[in-house]
């Protein structure tokens, strides 16, 4: 079906294709950290959405699950909690430019050149045969990783795992103020460790308009 | 019709912004970060169209081992970051000048 | 239809296929907004009963009116935008926090093929749609540009993902027993009575997935995120009248997203328990609606957590349970006994 001359497919993409460029070129220019982070969200939303086109939906769906779901939380955590000075991480900006924007102008023509409809184009490379209705691309990627791939699928559980154990290696401190407890220690507490029963004997109010007036003298200090 | 040479198209010059991304802000640990994040999309792009058009689920591995390691890079890249803040209180790259040699 | 097809010409399969999904959108929301609606009320009843007092009783019979009458309150109040605050992303907040808590019921099945998106990958679907939900409470605490609100903000940032792992591991375990990902696949899995339900084979992941529930909600007694008693109303204290309202929504749709979650994985969805009694969407109500009592139950019940306890049990109680638990099942799996995990 066509709208205008143009395949829906094509609508989407070109739509999701600009989102995803003007939230890149936002996150490099934007002077706030934070707004920089949000605008790499989006820019991983809309890409989940080109890859959903090309039919990976597992990665598509995997994209948003761990890059916006954890990885970007742990940036706006970072960026938020950190107290920077953003006037002079941004000086040099400018100065950067006249260089900055040849060279990446540069690679971008030289790229393009390369991967342009010459080399790559429909006719070049047709687009694939549509996939049986009970195709399943997540079961298709879970057999090739579980079987072709499966030391590689391993060592990047080790890699997960060195990961984790740096993380917390490099950022735990014991902090000598914080009032940590042990909670085993706590539940294994008895009652005849903290509590002491004293007998002592009744007491015999001597005077009562002295009390009040005391008690009167509490409240008033409170 | 949308063909690979656009999705590849698409790839390169989100790649090409990231470039100009780090050199822009060679100052900022945080933002070079996000950068290198935004490049390693750009290439994860081009594997997915390429396994796609070619129809080879080994780019889509490819791209799941990436993400892998590129969340793992994060993580440790982030700590580090803490790290470095909480010791000397600035995350500017130009301040990280104590190894001389 | 004929004359309305004659209108759009050649368009006419894209807007039907674009109407019939607008309908069912309504079809799946509209009821959904009025089970939130009265949920309020369920909870403030129930509550109220169990700390034997009658609750609301003055608006409408039974205060059946109360939600309509609390809508109408909240709808006319002023939306007050804090003057230092973030304009943009102040508003922002709430639309991501209620966006992704509506959205992942595109893929929840009520009944035999009665979905909207019937997705190979539904339940991961869900998964990151729920996790997308915590930018809703990071970004509305942030632009707030308060103390309480990016307190509250963070507190509930950490713990929605710390408990997001102990969460997706209990879902791996379902996943092992179904051989899917796909909602109504995993329902039918459990076919056939109710022990075979999945929940009895995963007791443990049964247990953790659902208190993990609780905090991924950030409903009491994990409720530190809001913490009236120490840090205000947490995220939402800047906010009032629908932008507040919108907040409250979303923390009751996902409520019931996640009670419809463990009733259609671990209790067998819309199936009758037993082989007598068919099969019915009023089953499925019915379990959502007993998993929906626990969380007022829990609220009514238990003391709040101290956040370093919470962290504690996400982490080195419920992580590690569940790990033990998935080696386990699948252990089990290469023994004689396997077909009691399927």
């Amino acid at each position: 079906m066509t709208f205008f001359g143009l395949h829906f497919q094509d609508i989407v993409f070109y739509t999701l294709a600009t989102i995803l460029l003007i939230a890149g070129l936002r996150v490099i220019t934007t002077r706030n950290p934070v707004y920089a982070a949000l605008y790499l969200v989006l820019a991983f939303f809309t890409a989940a959405g080109i890859w959903l086109l090309l039919e990976a939906e597992f990665l598509a769906i995997a994209l948003v699950l761990v890059y916006v779901g954890a990885v970007m939380v742990l940036f706006l955590f970072v960026v938020m909690m950190l107290d920077i000075n953003l006037d002079k991480l941004r000086e040099g900006f400018w100065k950067a430019l006249p260089i900055a924007l040849p060279v990446g102008g540069l690679m971008a023509v030289e790229m393009v050149m390369i991967v342009g409809a010459r080399n790559f184009g429909a006719d070049v490379v047709p687009a694939p045969a549509a996939h049986p209705a009970d195709y399943s691309n997540t079961a298709e990627l879970g057999r090739v990783l579980y079987t072709d791939y499966l030391l590689p699928f391993e060592l990047a559980s080790v890699v997960l795992l060195v990961a984790i154990v740096a993380a917390i290696a490099l950022t735990l401190r014991d902090r000598k103020d914080s009032k940590s407890m042990d909670p085993a220690k706590q539940v294994l507490v008895k009652k005849a460790d903290r509590l002491r029963i004293v007998k002592m004997e009744a007491e015999v109010e001597k005077n009562d308009v002295v009390d009040t007036s005391a008690q009167a003298d509490d409240k008033g200090a409170k | 019709m949308v063909g690979l040479s656009h999705y590849l198209i698409l790839g390169s010059l989100l790649f090409a912004i990231s470039v100009v991304g780090i050199f822009l802000n060679r100052k900022n640990v945080i933002i070079l970060l996000m950068a290198i994040e935004l490049m390693l999309l750009a290439v994860n792009l081009n594997f997915i169209a390429f396994s796609h058009y070619l129809n080879d689920i080994a780019g889509q591995v490819f791209v799941f081992f990436i993400l892998t390691v590129a969340a793992a890079e994060s993580a440790i890249g982030l700590a580090i970051l803490v790290v470095l803040f909480r010791n000397l209180r600035t995350i500017n790259v130009d301040d990280l000048d104590s190894l001389k040699g | 239809m004929e004359w309305l097809s004659n209108l759009f010409g050649s368009y006419w399969p894209a807007v039907e296929i674009t109407g019939w999904t607008l309908i069912k959108i309504i079809a799946i929301v509209a009821p959904l907004m009025g089970a939130v609606a009265y949920l309020t009320l369920a909870e403030r009843k129930v509550i109220g009963y169990m700390q034997v007092r009658i609750g609301p009783n003055r608006v409408g019979y039974f205060g059946l009116l109360q939600p309509l009458a609390d809508g109408i309150k909240l709808l006319f109040k002023e939306v007050i935008l804090p003057t230092a605050s973030n304009k943009a992303l102040f508003l922002l907040g709430p639309v991501l926090a209620i966006a992704p808590a509506f959205a992942a019921w595109a893929v929840v099945p009520f009944d035999l093929n009665m979905v909207l998106a019937d997705v190979d990958a539904g339940l991961l679907y869900i998964l990151a749609m729920t996790s997308v939900a915590v930018y809703g409470v990071i970004i509305a605490g942030w632009a707030s540009n308060s103390k309480y609100a990016f307190l509250g903000s963070l507190r509930s940032a950490a713990q929605i993902v710390s408990y997001e792992i102990a969460m997706g591991f209990a879902l791996v375990g379902v996943l092992m027993c179904a051989n899917s990902l796909n909602l109504g696949k995993i329902v039918l899995g459990q076919e056939g009575g109710f022990w075979h339900w999945y929940f009895i084979p995963l007791f443990p992941l049964f247990i953790v997935y659902f208190i993990s529930a609780v905090a991924e909600t950030n409903r009491a007694p994990f409720d530190v995120a809001e913490g009236e008693s120490e840090i205000v109303a947490g995220f939402h204290v800047e906010y009032s009248g629908m932008a507040f309202a919108v907040f409250f929504l979303a923390e009751y749709a996902n409520m019931i997203l996640v009670s419809m979650l463990a009733a259609l994985m671990f209790l067998g969805g819309w199936l009758s328990p037993v082989p007598f009694i068919p099969d019915s969407f009023l089953w499925l109500l019915a379990k959502v609606g007993f998993l929906l009592f626990l969380f007022l139950w829990f609220r009514a019940t238990f003391p709040r957590y101290r956040y370093d306890q919470i962290m504690r049990l996400g982490w080195k109680v419920f992580i590690p349970i569940t790990i033990v638990w998935i080696v386990f099942v699948g252990g089990m799996m290469q023994t004689p006994w396997a077909h009691l995990f399927h």
